[in-house]
Formats: structure tokens, C-alpha cells, sequence
């Protein structure tokens, strides 16, 4: 617990610039005899208020990358700071603590809670933080304002679309002020017009000073931040700004 | 902690009621075992309170005293006696005796006729002090007296039952009856006293015990009961020491040989079937409890069935932040519910079914429930539900997120 506070007290002492800062990260998994080298030495730093899209094909480290970054996994060696805690020395607590204080995920398959409303799915990361239901209830309600779902709060999943599902998904990733929005492919579910729809989301709240990190595979979606870190083989090959020819 | 109860309160009844028909049939086998474990215990209970207020109805300071011969004894032909000698050795020498009555039951027959009917009744040869003993009153006419024993009177009082079972007229005083060939004249009828154990005490005709003797006889062989009511402020035990010393003294026995008559006080009775009671209600319980435990497994399995059904949600709300111990919180309480609404169903269905078995048979006492089995009911389906939600809630708890996540 004490490592939550020494990141509050981070933040009091002055803005630190840099929210993420990984040294060598490294994630190797033993299968049978062979090691397998998922990610290979990732050196970064991403800063507040940053919109960053990593981007490979299937099996790059994509996905063990974000794990790591979303504090989902730690990995088998290196230095991972986030907001100035060191997240290696952490337990599973307190780490699902930083997941629900620095974190807001938002999946491809928006992964809601499917007997919760929308309301209700808002509201269930408040849960893990004593926060009253009235108060919650507020709160919840504020974050599907600002996705534009306020007239649908009492619909269960299966009875909105996907694209109001992955706004349910935003407004959750949003109640709680999260240092990161950690998205990981999330229009790959929807239609063209529906992922438009929530990019625009994303770059009205990228504007609004949220750092936004997207994993994906496509192109255009990677585009539409500031930069672009392109891996392969579980090591970043490109860091380039968006809009930057590829060749 | 009271508000991660709390919350986990909420989601687990939410999610029970959202599943109501597999929740029902989960918690079924708790609802089943709790029912019938209450059933019992009401039915039990109830006897055993009803069989007290019977038993001090009888006054807790009679006295019966009986001859008792075990049953090796019985084997080589010997049999003890209580003689007429015995009852008036007690009468001179018994201290803070109220009154006593020598009780002869018919040896040879005990047939009843009245014109076209013939019915079998307990037919007892006694005083008129049997109706303070034994604390039976007149409905109609009177009891035996003094003179009818004198002059061995043919005349007899009977119990309601044995007017019914002879169709007697509703005022059967100044009919005759027949008993062992003699005709004896109804001089009363008593009021009815109901059941004991099924056991029918309306089921009776008494007639002076001097004209029992007589027509039984044989006088050398006669084996009679003797039962005595103290008076108010005597100590039962004294007493019956006292008696003991009398009889042994009477009958000749030795330091070493053992008493050849039985001295019984309505306590030591009401002792005796209490015992019995308790005991067939802890045996019962016993077997039924083990339905609780095969209710808890149930539960169990449905458990460990919801928790791979719910893995990604799991894997969800640790995403988003929940600690072990919410999870954990969640799925306990959520088996503890089950559970615990189960054993209340059950405590309901039990209740019902306990009073519906006493009041459809005639004879058996109401129902009632004491606190203690309420509380072991509802605990000890609690209980059941924390016991096999344990596992479960661990495997729900250890998941890892990322797998969880994953989980299709």
C-alpha cells in the first residue's frame, strides 16, 4: 500500500512529466525445453497527456506488452515505473489497487459485466473503493454523460449495440480518473462507422488531457495519435510521431 | 470489511435472484434436510411437552409400587408378590402417607358385555381412595365407597371409551354389565381424561377391589399394585427409602438379594420417556443432518459450476480492481445466502409440515419448535453454506486475470 501513496504523494510534489518509464523489459516464458522471448528489452517512456499507438502484427507482443503495462502481469526482468511507483516490488493486491486507481482498460470485446446495466457496469470499479452507492451512482452517471449514454444507463449489454457497448466500456474505464486509458484493438469489434465514432471519443478526450495508449494492428488507427512505436518479435523496431511516411 | 460484506451482500443476492429457479434447486437439498430435521424436533417436542403437562397433571407426588420379578427368576417358575399383608404393613407403618389404594387387575378375563355388545376393557379391582391417587373425577354418579368394599358390592364405574365401545345409554348408571359371568351394576361414569402415549385412559372399569379378591379366588396367589399420593410438604425420596426398608423387611430378603418390587414415582416416569424422547430426536436428527451435508455439496457443485460459468466476468472486475478478498467475499457469501434462504424455507416447510402431521392425527400432541433448533437450523445451514463455499470462493479468488480474461 505504502508504494500508492508514495505515487499520490508523486503526484503532489510537482508533475512529474513522465508517466511510464520502462527500462529493459523483458517477458520470457518456458514452454517444454525452448524459452520463448514474448518481449525482448522494451526501453520507453511515455508523457502525460500522451497519445500513444503501439502497433504489430499477431504475435509481435502485442498483447504480453499490455498486460505488462496494465499491471495485469509483471515481467521477468526490467525496471517498470509507473507515476513513479516501481510496479515489480508489488503484490497481487496491491497491484489490482494500481489497475483500479492509475488504469482505465478498455477491451476489443468491451468485456462488461453482462447481468450489470450500463449503470451498473460503470459503477463496479467504484465498488473496490468504498465509495457509497449514492455516491457511486453520481459518479457513474457523470461518465456516461460524457460518453453520450446517459439515455441508455439502464440497458443491459445485450440490449445496446456495440458501439454504446464500448462507450459503457469508456465511461467505465473513465469513473475512475485514471492516469492511462489502455485500450487494446477497440474498434476491432465494430463496423467502420461505429470505430470512427469511438476514435472521435478518443480525441476529444485526448484533448481534454487524458494520456491515451492504444495497442492494434491497423494503420489508420495507430495514425490518429502522436506517436507510433511499432513492434515485432517482442522488440520495438520504429518510435516515430504519427503521420510520419512509414518508409 | 462491513462494507466489503456489504457490497458482496448485494451482488450475491442479485445474482441468486437472477438464476431464481437454479438457486431454488440448489439450496433444495438444504431446504429438504432443514425441513425435516424441523419437522421432527417440532413433532418430538411437542410430545415431550405435552407428556409433561400430562404427567403433573398426575401430581409428581404419587406413588405406584409394583411386584417385579427379573426375568431369569420368572424362567425358573418364581414370581414376586405384592400381597393385601404388604398394602396394610404400608397403610399402619408408611410415613406422610395422603392417601392409598390397593389396585387388582382381573387375572382371567377382562370382557365386558352389555346386551348384544361385548368389548375388552383394563378392568381394576380398587378403593375409593383410587380417585384422589389417581386424580379422577365424576362425570356421572359417584365413585366406589367404603361400604361397597365392605359388602363386596357388584357395582362398577367406567370410563367414557367403555360406554361408547358398549352403546350404553349417554346416563349408563343403573345399567348392568357383565364381567367374568357376574353381573355388576354401573354406578358411574368418569370423566373423560384422553390420551397418554396412545395409551387410552378412558379405557376402564373399576370395581370395588374386595369384590375383585373375591371373584379372582384364588387368594394365595394374588398379586396386587399398590399406589399412594404423599402428603404436600413429604420428600418423595425419604419416602421411598422408607418404603423399601419396609417391604425388604416384609418379604425376608437378604443384604444381598435384590428388591422384589418396583417403586415408581410420576417423575421417574416422566424421566424415563423424556429420555426416550430425546433420544429418538437426536437419533432422527442425526440420520436427517446428513441430508444437510449432502445438501452442502450440492451447493458446492453448483458453486464451482457458477464460478467457470463466471470466469471472465472474474476476470473483469479484477481487471478493474477487485483484491482477492472481493472476490473471495463474493462467491462465500454468495454459497452462505443460498444456504441460509434454503434452511429459512426449509424452517417454514418443516414448521407447516410438523403441525399439519399433529393436528391430521387424532391422538398426537401440537407441534412446537424451541429456540435452540431454530438457531441450529438456521446455523447450521449457514454453516453448510460457508463449509462447501470455501472451495469454490478460493478457486474463484486464485484465478489469475489474464487467463480469466481470456476465458471463452
Amino acid at each position: 500500500m505504502s508504494s500508492v501513496d508514495e505515487s499520490a504523494a508523486a503526484k503532489d510534489a510537482g508533475e512529474d512529466s513522465v508517466l511510464i518509464r520502462m527500462q529493459d523489459i523483458r517477458k520470457h516464458y518456458e514452454m517444454g525445453s525452448q524459452i520463448v522471448r514474448a518481449l525482448d528489452g522494451i526501453s520507453v517512456e511515455i508523457g502525460r497527456g500522451d497519445w500513444v499507438s503501439f502497433i504489430g502484427s499477431s504475435g509481435s507482443g502485442k498483447s504480453t506488452f499490455l498486460n505488462i503495462l496494465g499491471c495485469l502481469d509483471r515481467p521477468s526482468g526490467g525496471e517498470y515505473f509507473l507515476n513513479g511507483v516501481y510496479v515489480e516490488e508489488l503484490g497481487a493486491n496491491q497491484l489490482a489497487e494500481i489497475r483500479n486507481r492509475e488504469i482505465g482498460f478498455i477491451f476489443q470485446s468491451f468485456n462488461l459485466l453482462p447481468r450489470a446495466t450500463a449503470l451498473g457496469n460503470v459503477m463496479q470499479p467504484l465498488v473496490y473503493r468504498r465509495i457509497s452507492y449514492r455516491r457511486r451512482k453520481e459518479m457513474a452517471m457523470e461518465a456516461l454523460r460524457r460518453v453520450r449514454l446517459d439515455d441508455r444507463m439502464d440497458h443491459l449489454p445485450n440490449q445496446l449495440s456495440g458501439g454504446q457497448r464500448q462507450r459503457v466500456a469508456i465511461a467505465r474505464a473513465l469513473v475512475t480518473e485514471p492516469s492511462i486509458l489502455l485500450a487494446d484493438e477497440p474498434t476491432g469489434n465494430l463496423d467502420s462507422r461505429t470505430g470512427a465514432e469511438i476514435m472521435q471519443l478518443f480525441d476529444q478526450l485526448h484533448r481534454e488531457g487524458q494520456t491515451l495508449i492504444l495497442v492494434t494492428h491497423e494503420e489508420d488507427v495507430a495514425g490518429l495519435g502522436d506517436r507510433v512505436i511499432e513492434l515485432l518479435d517482442g522488440k520495438i523496431i520504429r518510435d516515430r510521431r504519427a503521420g510520419e511516411p512509414l518508409h | 470489511m462491513f462494507y466489503v460484506i456489504f457490497e458482496s451482500t448485494r451482488s450475491a443476492l442479485i445474482s441468486i435472484f437472477a438464476h431464481g429457479l437454479r438457486s431454488f434447486l440448489t439450496t433444495l437439498g438444504i431446504v429438504i434436510g432443514v425441513a425435516s430435521v424441523i419437522a421432527v424436533v417440532s413433532l418430538t417436542q411437542g410430545m415431550s411437552a405435552f407428556i409433561g403437562e400430562s404427567f403433573s397433571s398426575l401430581g409428581s407426588n404419587s406413588l405406584t409400587i409394583q411386584s417385579y420379578t427379573p426375568i431369569a427368576e420368572q424362567m425358573r417358575g418364581v414370581r414376586a408378590r405384592l400381597t393385601p399383608e404388604d398394602l396394610e404393613l404400608i397403610e399402619r407403618r408408611g410415613e406422610s402417607i395422603a392417601s392409598i389404594t390397593p389396585i387388582l387387575y382381573a387375572n382371567r378375563t377382562s370382557q365386558i358385555r352389555y346386551a348384544a355388545q361385548t368389548t375388552f376393557s383394563q378392568i381394576m379391582g380398587t378403593t375409593y381412595a383410587y380417585s384422589e391417587v389417581s386424580q379422577s373425577y365424576m362425570l356421572l354418579g359417584r365413585f366406589i365407597a367404603e361400604s361397597d368394599n365392605l359388602t363386596r358390592r357388584r357395582v362398577a364405574v367406567i370410563g367414557e371409551k367403555v360406554r361408547e365401545d358398549l352403546a350404553l345409554p349417554e346416563n349408563p348408571v343403573n345399567e348392568y354389565v357383565e364381567l367374568g359371568g357376574e353381573w355388576f351394576k354401573i354406578i358411574g361414569l368418569l370423566e373423560p381424561k384422553g390420551d397418554i402415549m396412545g395409551f387410552n385412559q378412558d379405557d376402564i372399569v373399576l370395581v370395588p377391589y374386595s369384590t375383585m379378591v373375591s371373584l379372582q379366588g384364588n387368594q394365595a396367589r394374588t398379586d396386587i399394585q399398590i399406589q399412594l399420593s404423599l402428603s404436600e410438604d413429604a420428600d418423595v425420596e425419604d419416602v421411598t427409602r422408607q418404603l423399601t426398608a419396609l417391604l425388604r423387611n416384609a418379604h425376608d430378603l437378604g443384604p444381598d438379594e435384590d428388591d422384589d418390587f418396583v417403586i415408581n414415582t410420576a417423575e421417574q416416569l416422566m424421566e424415563t420417556f423424556d429420555t426416550i424422547i430425546n433420544m429418538v430426536t437426536l437419533v432422527i436428527g442425526g440420520i436427517v443432518s446428513i441430508s444437510l451435508l449432502v445438501g452442502g455439496i450440492g451447493i458446492m457443485n453448483i458453486m464451482l459450476v457458477s464460478v467457470t460459468e463466471r470466469t471472465r466476468e472474474i476476470g473483469i472486475c479484477k481487471a478493474v480492481g477487485a483484491k482477492r478478498h472481493h472476490i473471495l467475499a463474493q462467491f462465500l457469501i454468495e454459497a452462505m445466502l443460498l444456504s441460509l434462504l434454503g434452511g429459512l424455507i426449509g424452517l417454514a416447510l418443516g414448521y407447516g409440515l410438523g403441525t399439519a402431521i399433529s393436528s391430521s392425527i387424532d391422538s398426537f400432541p401440537p407441534a412446537s419448535i424451541p429456540l435452540w433448533a431454530i438457531a441450529l437450523a438456521l446455523g447450521f445451514s449457514g454453516f453448510v453454506g460457508v463449509l462447501f463455499g470455501i472451495l469454490p470462493a478460493a478457486k474463484a479468488a486464485n484465478l489469475d486475470p489474464i487467463d480469466a480474461l481470456r476465458y471463452e
